[in-house]
């Protein structure tokens, strides 16, 4: 019998999943319908799941926990059986501020920690001129992109809440935002950041794998009463999902994947960006190339088993982004978003052995899923800050 | 009257705003504007200040009001989107017609869903009349390809107008398929055969 289901996506390279899965058959293969429906906004995802236009969507990891906790919504308790993706995103500077950055410097800014460093160099010339602070375009209040300019901010000694700005631009935008100067830096995924150093608006200065290795992006977020009631189907489209992300991250699919989806129904780009970000291969200003083979993963390092750990996490994120205290409580609901559970009875997994460290954060406070406060109390700017192994 | 809440509508589509606009004002709505999505969209909104916000939801720009609801240090006011849990019914209907609302603090919730609802229903009538062109257009294209098959016939197989017309009626019938995609048939193996 074929059970159908509705899913809701952003047209962004970390929907590769959910597509594939409809593409390449799998879903069809585990006797599932995926009807797949392209949204503009991550509000009107969370809207229409949570009312029940959607049955299952395409999410921003901290979205999910936000929406459970009622952090800036109604709160309706989620569950997220998947991770669909770690990394991708870049933080790109516009074209006049990198080159103050340069300028600093002397050359061209090399690796995170330097250029955050010179930022903060021109931060203080600027406050010392009385210029107006730097804003940051980020994709969503609640999105990994906000925790990664934070951390960056932290690594060259700048205050996130006190030095800069930041405000939400939807991505299609922020290529212009960049050049017409509201904006001075952002973090979004590709193709945003190729088209900005492609027209000139701006160089990318750091990838988001250089600030954590395996950092939950985007996950599969359905209401709990979807899980509860229909559990034969989200198992069917679980595995479906599995075998996609198996497909996807397969370096010799990536030609196939780029093409499909380049198609005008999903991202509607040329297939060579997409095969760029894919392949972690990208130009990062007008002379240079940069390409690292963690840019985007799809599997492997515990991205797809959701661990209630990384759910803790992003909820200490979120709080500390909040300037909230943290709650105990609260942080076991965050929890209780993520579910190894449904993950394990769908795909049949005999609970795999937990990486010690599930974020895998290059800087900064160590992570103790049992010790939040701790690693809170350690999201400081400090311009010496330790380096993990 | 002059407690009267101050209306933003957010919407790329000039036509559908003006609809909107015009129906708000005849409910007695007369503190109406209107923005459509360039620019620095908060430090807009910051600048107007309005009691209620109708954003349409083909609008990316949804994601920036969103940063509303945590303490902008650009919005005076604190900002939520009318969601009440008791009213997801409404909430869902909105939704479906490509509508959503936020609303300051303080505001009543039965004005507010006095707005909400005139905007639904203003919304659902735009989409009905474009549905409307949309079939009008379409019509009007399919009856021009069936009277270029027509005259290809007439002329191909020295037929009259009458003649020509039963044939592929004849054909659209036997054949399972709608007349239209009989006469698309006919006029593009002509260009090909030309």
């Amino acid at each position: 019998m074929t059970s159908s289901i509705r899913v809701g996506f952003i047209p962004l390279i970390d929907a590769a999943i959910p597509i594939a899965a409809r593409e390449c058959g799998f879903a069809e293969r585990e006797g599932l319908q995926i009807e797949l429906v392209r949204e503009t906004s991550w509000a009107n995802i969370r809207d229409k799941l949570i009312h029940g236009l959607f049955d299952a969507s395409h999410m921003l990891a901290p979205l999910a926990v936000t929406t459970s906790l009622g952090i800036g919504n109604a709160k309706v308790p989620l569950s997220v059986p998947f991770g669909l993706n770690a990394n991708g995103n870049c933080i790109t500077l516009a074209a006049r501020l990198y080159r103050a950055l340069e300028e600093v410097l002397g050359h061209a800014p090399q690796g995170p920690r330097q250029s955050a460093q010179a930022l903060k160099r021109v931060i203080e010339r600027r406050k010392a001129n009385g210029d107006p602070q730097i804003t940051f375009g980020v994709v969503f209040p609640f999105s990994i992109h906000a925790i990664i300019v934070r951390h960056w901010l932290h690594l060259g000694g700048i205050d996130p809440y006190n030095d800069v700005q930041f405000q939400v631009v939807p991505p299609p935008f922020m290529v212009a935002r960049l050049s017409e100067g509201d904006i001075e830096g952002c973090c979004v995924g590709e193709p945003w950041n190729s088209r900005a150093v492609e027209s000139g608006a701006g160089s990318i200065v750091v990838f988001g794998s250089e600030i954590s290795r395996c950092a939950p992006d985007k996950v599969l977020a359905l209401r709990n009463e979807t899980v509860a009631d229909d559990s034969e189907s989200i198992h069917r489209l679980l595995r479906a999902y599995q075998l996609a992300a198996r497909w996807c991250q397969e370096p010799a699919n990536h030609a196939n994947l780029a093409h499909m989806l380049a198609q005008p129904q999903y991202l509607n780009v040329a297939p060579k960006t997409v095969l760029n970000a894919l392949s972690g291969s990208l130009a990062v200003n007008r002379t240079e190339a940069r390409s690292a083979s963690d840019f985007l993963v799809f599997q492997g390092d515990g991205i797809n088993r959701p661990d209630p750990r990384k759910a803790r996490w992003l909820y200490a994120e979120i709080a500390s982004g909040l300037r909230r205290p943290l709650d105990e409580s609260q942080a076991q609901a965050a929890a209780a978003v993520f579910r190894p559970d449904v993950f394990d009875a769908a795909t049949g997994n005999n609970a795999l052995p937990e990486s010690a460290d599930p974020i895998g954060l290059k800087f900064g406070p160590a992570f103790q899923a049992g010790d939040l406060q701790s690693y809170v109390n350690g999201l400081t700017p400090a311009s010496d800050r330790r380096e993990n192994p | 009257m002059m407690d009267q809440p101050s209306i933003l509508i957010i919407d790329q589509n000039h036509a559908r705003a003006a609809i909107i606009q015009d129906g708000l004002r005849e409910a007695g709505h007369a503190n109406v504007r209107w923005l459509s999505e360039t620019g620095n969209l908060l430090k807009q909104i910051a600048e107007i200040d309005p009691d209620v916000i109708i954003i349409d939801l083909e609008s990316p720009n949804r994601d920036v009001l969103e940063q509303m609801f945590q303490v902008s240090r650009l919005v005076k006011r604190p900002v939520a989107m009318f969601v009440d849990q008791s009213d997801s019914a409404s909430i869902r209907e909105a939704m479906m017609a490509g509508v959503s609302a936020y609303v300051v603090d303080g505001l009543r919730k039965d004005r507010v869903k006095h707005i909400l609802d005139m905007c639904v229903q203003r919304f659902d009538v735009f989409s009905r009349l474009t549905e409307e062109l949309h079939e009008a257009k379409t019509a009007l294209a399919d009856r021009k390809v069936i009277e270029r098959a027509k005259g290809i016939l007439m002329e191909a197989k020295s037929l009259s107008e009458q003649e020509a017309y039963v044939l592929m009626r004849k054909t659209a019938m036997d054949q399972k398929r709608r007349l239209v995609a009989v006469a698309r048939a006919i006029v593009m193996a002509q260009s090909m055969l030309k």
